[in-house]
């Protein structure tokens, strides 16, 4: 047991997807506690490579195939995790999405790997997302956070309007939305109501982490 | 003898060029319209509906590159400023789409604003080498739908200079298009005279923008000149090599050429990129790094390859403000650039990646823009310039001050004439008050804005933009 948690470990310090993903089949295959699984395997191989990355060690591109294998073997387990016997809780739950209109995805990549790497469970909808997509998402995930991204001064809006979506809804006091995006600054944030900006990634992990007054690795 | 820049040998450019039809061929891009998929299918692409996805031929590309015209002028309101390509010489551009400015009073960085781009816009007037206006910043206190064509408004109220803008969506165009027919002064939408033209960004790798490719589709019949501008930055959006990033963005700008050639051929392309590399650690686009500037030298040798006009991104930094940084920067991103022979470069005025404007720094840069021209221009070795008989006539000892070719000669275009430099003595500096070229840049900038406008439009003209903008604003935003 011991030499397969390890290998768990290695497979996400070292950004081997395939691996994980047998690792995580095999853990389901064998019945194996997942709470051990997890917080003596891959969850220690995430902390890792968050670590190497505080430390100047690990470059983007490490950070992100290591929060990778992680989602893809998190994603093996999801249904065994989700399970209370399981024992297995993640430090929160965050969704996040580059808003309707809008196809650029590359900065909420990255901030969606620095949290991984920091133990959060992240739900990417992807780029273009139809408003009504990402409340869905939220009603169905209930994510603490929701991580609203635009890279267009034109598309900015509609962060802005998923907030006032969750007003309507009646759901806007069950999560904290971020925002970020090369034209959203501070003030934007402010104005249309948002819990939280950050302008990069390193900045995005500290800002959930202070949203939900847990402690994280500072990346 | 001229200075030149290459990076690229005879051979590479052919590798360059082969590994981007390979891409094209078999990677293929994504057109994310199905009116583009449909011109592109008759043009002989093989389509996947599903993924929309093109693969482009070899013959495609040759095909384009054919009927793109080798000649264009970006003209201006004012003839003297029309900017004929290819250039003996590199014109420059404002640099579009920030959204920060730093206050010319408080200094202070702030959100960009309207009045913002009509500052800009009569400072950048006044550069010698500023031949293309294009909004360096959005006016965030338009409605989003309305912003370009504000912006676009601001431009033509307060340059006589050649406007360039994006066109993100096909509901602009009208507004657009109705603008130039008021300063044009004639009822054709086209006069002949390409006063506008547009730049246009595919997102990579590999994908073109449903509402800016259909816009730009339906803007060709126009036939207004495009600058087809990818941004990949090698390890995030582009491969992470430089040589395949080159590729890459060489890949998506023969996209644009084969998709809008073959939408109406003949129409203006320009060849151009302001791709890059990212910070490793951050993922953020470095511009003033040694890698982006060697990608951005091999980008304008493959323009001129296939013999299109160029505009290359440049004058560039990722400095916050005015300082060591963006100076070395800022010259870093001209002068290997400049010496390459880009038609025109992009832009002045800009800091953090091309996100936050200074007046004062367009003035600055014009200063960079001057001086990397005349180190372009290089030595003139000629009949005219051999002074043996200055030099026989002075002999040993002595000096040359008095000399008739002396006098006529610091005042050639040999001896460069600065503007904002310090090249006095010490105690000069300080009783000048000790100014820095930021200061004397922002009070330059400060008489530019007091001064009255050179060639203003006419108050009626005027007042026929603002009321299009007026009504862009209401119902765009509907």
């Amino acid at each position: 047991m011991k030499e397969l948690l390890n290998k768990m470990r290695v497979s996400v310090l070292e950004g081997e997807e395939e691996d994980a993903v047998a690792l995580a089949k095999q853990a389901l295959a064998e019945k194996l506690d997942l709470k051990t699984v997890m917080d003596e395997g891959f969850v220690l191989g995430i902390r890792e490579a968050g670590q190497l990355y505080a430390e100047g060690e690990y470059y983007l591109p490490d950070l992100v195939c290591s929060a990778d294998a992680m989602k893809s073997a998190l994603a093996i387990l999801d249904e065994a995790l989700k399970k209370p016997a399981s024992g297995f809780t993640s430090k929160g739950k965050i969704v996040m999405t580059t808003v309707q209109g809008d196809v650029h995805d590359i900065g909420k990549i990255i901030v969606g790997a620095m949290l991984t790497a920091v133990g959060y469970e992240i739900y990417d909808l992807g780029s273009d997302v139809p408003n009504v997509v990402v409340l869905e998402a939220i009603y169905k995930i209930k994510p603490d956070v929701v991580g609203l991204s635009a890279l267009l001064t034109t598309t900015m809006v509609e962060q802005k309007n998923i907030i006032e979506d969750l007003k309507v809804a009646g759901t806007r006091n069950g999560v904290k939305v971020i925002v970020g995006g090369a034209p959203v600054t501070h003030e934007w944030a402010n104005k249309i109501g948002a819990d939280g900006y950050s302008d990069d990634a390193i900045s995005a992990v500290e800002l959930v982490n202070r949203l939900l007054l847990r402690e994280g690795m500072k990346a | 003898m001229m200075m030149q820049t290459q990076v690229l040998s005879p051979e590479e450019k052919k590798m360059i060029h082969e590994e981007s039809i390979r891409i094209l061929e078999e990677v293929g891009i994504k057109f994310p319209s199905e009116r583009a998929l449909d011109i592109l299918e008759k043009g002989g692409a093989v389509i996947d509906r599903e993924k929309q996805v093109a693969y482009l031929s070899r013959q495609m590309v040759d095909a384009a590159l054919k009927v793109a015209p080798k000649e264009i002028t970006l003209a201006a309101r004012n003839e003297a400023y029309d900017f004929r390509m290819p250039s003996t010489f590199t014109g420059y551009h404002m640099d579009g789409c920030g959204m920060n400015m730093v206050d010319l009073e408080t200094g202070e960085r702030r959100s960009s604003v309207l009045q913002d781009l009509a500052d800009s816009a009569r400072v950048f007037d006044e550069m010698e080498l500023g031949y293309i206006y294009w909004p360096p910043v959005s006016p965030l206190d338009v409605p989003g739908q309305a912003r370009s064509i504000a912006a676009t408004a601001t431009g033509l109220i307060n340059t006589s200079k050649h406007i360039q803008d994006e066109m993100k969506t096909a509901k602009e165009i009208p507004y657009v298009m109705e603008l130039l027919k008021a300063v044009l002064g004639d009822d054709k939408l086209r006069v002949g005279r390409d006063i506008y033209s547009v730049v246009y960004c595919t997102v990579s790798p590999l994908c073109h923008d449903t509402d800016m490719l259909e816009a730009n589709l339906e803007l060709c019949k126009y036939k207004v000149p495009v600058v087809a501008l990818p941004m990949p930055a090698a390890a995030t959006t582009g491969p992470a090599s430089l040589y395949s990033n080159v590729a890459l963005s060489n890949a998506e700008t023969l996209s644009v050429l084969v998709m809008f050639e073959l939408t109406e051929p003949g129409v203006p392309i320009i060849y151009a990129s302001s791709l890059g590399i990212a910070n490793p650690r951050n993922g953020l686009f470095q511009f003033g790094m040694p890698e982006t500037i060697i990608q951005l030298v091999a980008i304008i040798e493959m323009g001129k390859y296939y013999d299109l006009p160029t505009t290359i991104a440049g004058c560039a930094t990722d400095a916050k403000g005015y300082g060591g940084q963006a100076m070395m920067e800022k010259m870093a991103t001209n002068l290997p650039l400049i010496l390459a022979k880009p038609d025109t470069l992009v832009g002045f005025g800009m800091y953090e990646c091309s996100t936050t404007l200074s007046l004062s720094q367009i003035i600055i840069d014009h200063e960079v823009a001057r001086y990397c021209k005349r180190l372009c221009e290089g030595m003139n070795i000629a009949p005219e310039t051999d002074f043996f008989e200055d030099i026989k006539s002075v002999g040993q000892g002595g000096h040359y001050l008095k000399q008739k070719s002396t006098r006529a000669a610091v005042r050639s275009k040999e001896f460069y004439q600065q503007e904002l430099l310090d090249k006095g003595s010490y105690d000069e500096w300080v009783s000048m008050g000790s100014r820095d070229m930021n200061t004397i840049a922002r009070e330059n900038a400060l008489q530019i804005l007091e001064a009255e406008q050179k060639a203003p439009l006419s108050k009626d003209v005027e007042k026929v933009l603002k009321e299009i903008v007026e009504e862009a604003s209401i119902k765009l935003a509907e």
